[in-house]
């Protein structure tokens, strides 16, 4: 009779939960459902920065072959300050970020009771970029940027708008009369959190405004859109993470900063490295130390994030590689978690 | 045994009509289900904004931006309804403007022209529209739509706008706008037509004034639920729309530009947030506001729907 | 000698039916004619262009990486990855919604036109459903967030493929309720009429007779749900469906769906290297999802018709 299979059916809706959640902390069961591996070397679960995660995605799939050690390597990246969350919430085994904890972060974690270490992993460089087209604009320093994309800069519609504040505030440069549409990413990004840091920071401390961008500015969590935008409006400026500048040099004209001596600087893997280029960051990793007992996993991956082969990812994600002292005292660091 | 019937035994046996009560308990339940559901949509919606309303400190002057360039931009706090309320209101607006001519041309070429021929095979075809995902869709805008059509006829700054999501929108709703009025149409008595040919008029002049005159009501309800629908339409909106989470008031339909739903979208960051504070609680906020516009909408035209049934 | 003449007689015939139809000649009737064609030549074109759009762009990821882009995960080069994890995701979303919605929406269905009397409670809930049917998915991933992800944690273990196959089998339980009423109404009032008259109880004719009758119908919107759950994507979002890397499948772990997997990938750039860009993955999961959806679809009409079909019968 039909009708008693379907109570069947409606005990198996009802039992299909329990028995899913019956296998308690995934990141820590083993599990065989899915992909075919010989050998099960366990589960890590990488959250935090977009950023990072290029560089986490490409670690993992190495650590998912044989010779990485067959690790389950899961990667989000919903940003920097939400994968804190995460993380100091006990959710997540790495964080990826693009800048350091913050102290209120710390705080939680600390609430939490969850201990971490602090690996720097890779340098990013943030590119201020135009299109290919615009032979007017080589370089700026931070006075004509914070003019032209800072918190007062609202509103204005051409670069020259921004020429009066950037003369009030020494820059060097002046500016053409020419549309001025603007492309980065949006403040729940890491790299917009950098950006106004490095340009705007210090002015914006003189001046008592707050470090944010403009609000009227063409913002996107895709990198991609805001390439495309640099690209297609031909006086446009825009910031993006070097990554993305160099995947696309074709398509957009990277503008050289100017440092505190008036030198320009222009973004290159040799200038972000020795840190000439003033806009760059590191990239870190934040791994949960209690986590990393219990699951070796998440020590293997680490390791193969820290050696030569996890280098070869940074570059290949496009970033650049740290200099040799700070990537040995990053192992060193890992080697002394206690 | 006199071979009468008491009352009784008419009545049946006592566990078969245990059992059927039984049943009827259960097959109950789970219609009354819908209820709880939508009892917890609003809870949790009402709840979300309440808390919302709260970290705003009941400010409410932060729904409107007057500043400057206004817009919304979630974690500034300027939290500008009239952007985003726009935004929906205007790629709603190109989506009908797509869907209601080809819509209801469609649905009147297949109730009043088609042979039943090619009406066997166009229907199942307008019904594959139908089901077509919206993510699929949203590709659609972004590899079709926006470089073969939007970028050389209208050249915008960027190649993600509102027309283009409002296009790819417009799309998505062609099917609803059709066979919800096929449906009107067909419910049309044939009598009407037949006495209008009967007094010598033309097909055309039966079709234009006769029968869509009689199927003005449910072309209403096809006209609201599919405006309904086009508002609500989060992934095209979200993928080809050109604006995640925050953007200023555009009224230029070629600017990229944010509705509700891309909003609420980026609002929740796309990973299980262990969020807090009014950047992420607008988006209860926002889904009250979205609930209740469609709930609105759909009310009104199943309302026509009813005043099609009952004509006929 | 006739009087008149065959070519007369065929003369005179042409002149009186394009006197009394005189569709060749008026323009407002050639008019309506080619606006309706051309809306419909329109309607098609889309339909056509898109399946086109999404078969040419798809060809690269099939007739390079073959079963392996079935088979692979996902990852950050387009020309390596696969969408297992999407499809082992969309599978278990639609066995929860076949265990879920299907079971409540066929049992809120029958007791609606079975044996709900017709008061205000169950007008109301009638009128409710059709409300529930016409909420913006988007919402739906709210109340899963909060519900699913958020409540029911212990059960769920959190933003799993659980809890997205709960809030989608929510999501479709209106479409099945609906369906499925409508199937049941159809049920020919004598069919029940002799049941009772041969003493069967109100559940004994609704189990023998008017759900079987009604079946194809009820199936139907089966089908038809289940093809929508599967295309869904905005609640996944707001349940946090990965799309980085994501090596195993399990009901308690992270996961993603196919729909997911298009909407990150359509937006990743194209890099000039390489036969396969992400637009030519995210077409060839597009494609997978489209057989997908198209098949359940095309069983719902076919479904539909054999049952319209049967009903002229009778």
């Amino acid at each position: 009779m039909k009708f008693k299979n379907w109570a069947l059916v409606a005990t198996c809706a009802l039992a299909l939960p329990l028995a899913a959640c019956g296998g308690s902390d995934s990141a820590s069961t083993p599990d065989t459902t899915g992909s075919s591996s010989n050998t099960d070397g366990g589960s890590v679960f990488v959250t935090g920065s977009s950023t990072v995660e290029p560089i986490s995605i490409k670690v993992g799939e190495l650590a998912g072959t044989d010779d990485g050690g067959n690790i389950k390597v899961t990667v989000e990246g919903p940003g920097t300050g939400d994968g804190f969350k995460k993380f100091c919430a006990g959710d997540g085994d790495i964080t990826g970020a693009s800048r350091p904890i913050k102290e209120e972060e710390a705080v939680q974690c600390a609430d939490a009771g969850i201990e971490y270490v602090e690996l720097a992993v890779a340098i990013d460089g943030l590119t201020v970029a135009t299109s290919v087209n615009n032979t007017a604009i080589e370089c700026l320093d931070k006075a004509a940027l914070y003019a032209l994309i800072g918190p007062e800069s609202e509103g204005f519609s051409s670069w020259a708008d921004a020429n009066t504040l950037a003369g009030e505030l020494g820059s060097a440069y002046t500016l053409p009369d020419a549309p001025l549409s603007i492309f980065g990413p949006g403040e729940e990004s890491g790299t917009y959190d950098s950006f106004v840091e490095f340009a705007f920071k210090s002015i914006a401390g003189d001046r008592g405004t707050e470090v944010i961008a403009r609000a009227d500015y063409t913002a996107s969590p895709n990198d991609n859109v805001i390439v495309d935008g640099i690209e297609s409006a031909d006086t446009s400026l825009g910031w993006v993470g070097y990554a993305y500048y160099r995947a696309e040099t074709d398509r957009m004209k990277a503008i050289a900063i100017a440092n505190d001596e008036g030198v320009c600087v222009a973004p290159t893997d040799e200038t972000i490295a020795d840190g000439s280029y003033s806009f760059s960051r590191t990239l870190y990793i934040y791994v949960n130390k209690a986590k990393a007992v219990e699951n070796p996993a998440i020590g293997t991956y680490v390791d193969l994030y820290l050696s030569a082969a996890g280098v070869e990812q940074v570059v290949a994600a496009g970033y650049v590689q740290l200099e040799a002292a700070e990537q040995q005292s990053s192992v060193d660091a890992w080697t002394a978690r206690g | 045994m006199n071979g009468l019937l008491a009352v009784a035994d008419l009545s049946g046996d006592p566990r078969r009509r245990a059992h059927d009560r039984r049943m009827q308990r259960l097959l109950g339940s789970s219609a009354f289900i819908t209820i709880i559901i939508s009892a917890l949509i609003l809870f949790v919606l009402a709840r979300g904004s309440i808390d919302f309303l709260k970290s705003i400190g009941w400010d409410l002057g932060v729904l409107r931006d007057s500043s400057k360039a206004p817009g919304w931009f979630p974690r500034r706090e300027r939290f500008d309804l009239i952007t985003i309320v726009m935004g929906s209101v205007l790629m709603g607006s190109i989506a009908m403007l797509v869907a209601v001519p080809l819509g209801l041309g469609t649905a009147v070429y297949l109730s009043e022209f088609a042979p039943t021929r090619v009406r066997k095979i166009l229907k199942p075809i307008v019904e594959v529209l139908a089901g077509i995902p919206s993510v699929i869709v949203g590709y659609f805008a972004l590899k079709f739509i926006a470089p073969n059509i939007v970028d050389p006829i209208f050249s915008p700054d960027q190649s993600r706008n509102m027309v283009v999501a409002g296009l790819a929108i417009g799309v998505l709703v062609i099917p609803i706008m059709a066979s919800i009025s096929e449906d009107a149409l067909r419910a049309v008595p044939s009598s009407l037509r037949e006495a209008s040919y009967g007094i010598g008029a033309r097909k055309s002049t039966t079709t234009i004034r006769i029968v869509l005159p009689a199927a003005v009501s449910g072309i209403v309800a096809a006209f609201i639920i599919a405006t309904s629908r086009a508002i609500g339409e989060t992934m095209v909106a979200a993928m080809a729309g050109g604006r995640d989470g925050s953007g200023p008031r555009v009224l230029d339909p070629l600017e990229p530009g944010l509705t509700m739903t891309a909003a609420m979208t980026n609002a929740a960051g796309g990973t299980d947030q262990v969020n807090s504070g009014a950047p992420f609680q607008v988006l209860f906020f926002v889904g009250l506001l979205l609930f209740m516009m469609t709930m609105g909408l759909n009310v009104i035209g199943d309302r026509f729907v009813q005043r099609v049934r009952q004509q006929y | 000698m006739p009087i008149v003449t065959d070519s007369q007689r065929s003369a005179t015939r042409t002149q009186v039916r394009q006197a009394i139809t005189q569709q060749n000649r008026h323009l407002p009737s050639i008019a309506l004619s080619v606006t309706l064609l051309i809306a419909v030549t329109f309607t098609l074109l889309t339909l056509f262009s898109l399946l086109a759009r999404i078969v040419t762009q798809a060809i690269p990821a099939f007739s390079e990486r073959g079963a392996s882009f079935l088979s692979g995960t996902i990852g950050s080069e387009p020309d390596k990855v696969g969408i297992w994890p999407g499809l082992f995701g969309s599978f278990a979303i639609g066995v929860g919604v076949l265990l879920i919605a299907v079971p409540l929406g066929i049992g809120a269905a029958i007791y609606l036109e079975e044996y709900a009397e017709q008061n205000r409670l169950n007008r109301f809930v009638v009128v409710n459903i059709r409300n529930l049917a016409g909420v913006p998915a988007v919402i739906y991933g709210v109340l899963g967030l909060i519900i699913f992800v958020g409540w029911l944690k212990p059960v769920t273990n959190g933003g799993t493929v659980v809890a997205a196959a709960l809030t989608l089998a929510i999501l479709v339980l209106p479409v099945v309720i609906i369906t499925s009423m409508e199937a049941i109404r159809a049920v020919p009032m004598g069919l029940r009429d002799a049941g009772y008259g041969v003493g069967a109880s109100r559940w004994e004719v609704t189990r023998d007779h008017v759900v079987p009758y009604a079946m194809p119908g009820i199936l139907t919107g089966t089908v038809l749900a289940l093809a929508r759950a599967l295309g869904e994507a905005a609640p996944l979002i707001m349940i946090g469906a990965i799309t980085g890397l994501l090596p195993e499948t399990s009901l308690s772990g992270k996961f993603t769906a196919i729909p997911m997997l298009i909407y990150s990938w359509s937006g990743r750039p194209d890099s000039s290297g390489g036969n396969i860009g992400w637009s030519n993955a995210a077409a060839g999961a597009g494609l997978v999802l489209l057989a997908l959806v198209l098949v359940f679809n095309i069983i719902g009409i076919f479904l539909r018709n054999h049952f319209e079909a049967k009903r002229v019968g009778t």
